[in-house]
């Protein structure tokens, strides 16, 4: 949809990425050290190599999304180089100390940050742990939570590609936690594009998509095509929003369930022809 | 085709051109969620059924979120009127025998 044009351009073997980053930066500020921020791409596109967005894109272009991001509320450079090294530590043989050795501590500093709060609100916290994540949250160096807020945006923007039960989890996430603390920072372009990509979301499966059938069914719907998931989900949890007693949702969804295996291997089957969805 | 099939299908050819959504194909023929969504699934596969969101002045003037329609297609609508026709032929005759030439038992060719 609304991708930043630096990462339109992975891929297609044209443009030097880092440069559109770089446009970006001087649209802000003056002084930035481009070779520190080309440097810190070059790391992070070799540790990234050959991993994959749930998108299909190459994974660098997230950290690179994440650093334009940044770059456009006037991050320093450590916060760029921070945001587009964000990820390089989970998944592959590069460490914190290595990390530190190649770009100084303060980048370190900055990076384990983000690492720090993504393993308390990141991916999957547990709603009934949020003490800790907003601990973690009101410790941190304000640059932290810009390369947060960064990562989160880039992964609302590209939220269609994840399951149906992730989406809801990760938008309820957002109005919850990440939007107030846009909000705390003063981040306002930030905030009102995390809300509405969230909200969206929400208000796509409607309410049913909180109660337990709905969660179900959401769940559920993993068992898909990746294709087809979202559309199968968004209809099962409308339906379900009409129906007027708790009995009958919960029948609907058993029902729905039941079938599941059967619709599953009629879509897998045509696989291949790709089917259309919104 | 499966009794169910037939069902769904002659509860759409009742209006052929009319949208429905999951919820009244159920209604209308009494067949349970978990088995409506894979039939009009493969019956949109087929290219016999078309399926489109709702548009969004309705659903969002009730304030519900969209609802998934389905339709039969043209080519559907004769196809499955052929099927039906079909599966309603009296079965108490031979079905191979001397003289007897029975037309197309799978459904398949025409």
């Amino acid at each position: 949809m609304n991708r930043p044009p630096a990462t339109a351009r992975q891929g297609s073997g044209g443009a030097d990425p880092v440069t559109g980053l770089l446009r970006t930066v001087a649209g802000t500020r003056s002084g930035a050290d481009a070779g520190l921020i080309r440097r810190a791409y070059e790391v992070a596109a070799h540790w990234h190599q050959g991993q994959q967005r749930a998108s299909g894109d190459p994974y660098i272009s997230h950290p690179l999304a994440v650093a334009t991001i940044a770059a456009e509320v006037g991050a320093d450079d450590p916060t760029l180089c921070a945001a587009l090294l964000h990820d390089t530590l989970e998944g592959t043989s590069y460490t914190l100390a290595a990390l530190r050795e190649e770009f100084g501590a303060e980048i370190a500093h900055l990076v384990g940050g983000a690492m720090a709060a993504d393993a308390v609100p990141g991916g999957q916290m547990a709603p009934s742990h949020p003490g800790p994540a907003r601990e973690a949250v009101a410790s941190a160096d304000a640059r932290i939570l810009v390369i947060k807020l960064a990562d989160r945006l880039h992964n609302m923007r590209t939220l269609r590609h994840l399951p149906p039960a992730t989406q809801l989890r990760t938008s309820k996430q957002t109005l919850e936690i990440l939007v107030p603390l846009a909000r705390g920072l003063g981040l306002d372009a930030i905030r009102s594009e995390l809300e509405n990509l969230a909200s969206g979301a929400l208000h796509r499966y409607g309410p049913s998509a909180a109660t337990v059938p709905g969660r179900l069914l959401a769940a559920a719907s993993a068992l898909l095509p990746a294709a087809t998931r979202n559309r199968w989900c968004e209809e099962w949890l409308g339906e379900l929003s009409v129906l007027p007693t708790r009995r009958q949702r919960a029948s609907f969804a058993a029902q729905t369930l039941l079938g599941l295996a059967r619709l599953a291997v009629i879509l897998h089957r045509s696989a291949g022809r790709k089917q259309e969805y919104r | 085709m499966t009794l169910q099939t037939q069902l769904v299908l002659r509860a759409m050819l009742a209006e052929p051109a009319a949208e429905r959504y999951g919820l009244q194909l159920c209604a209308e023929t009494g067949l349970p969620s978990g088995t409506i969504y894979p039939i009009v699934a493969r019956l949109e596969q087929l290219g016999w059924v078309h399926s489109s969101w709702e548009d969004p002045h309705e659903h969002v003037a009730e304030g519900r979120p969209r609802r998934r329609y389905y339709r039969l297609t043209e080519e559907g609508a004769q196809q499955a009127r052929d099927a039906l026709a079909r599966a309603y032929r009296p079965r108490n005759k031979p079905r191979f025998g001397p003289g007897v030439t029975w037309p197309d038992v799978s459904g398949r060719s025409r």
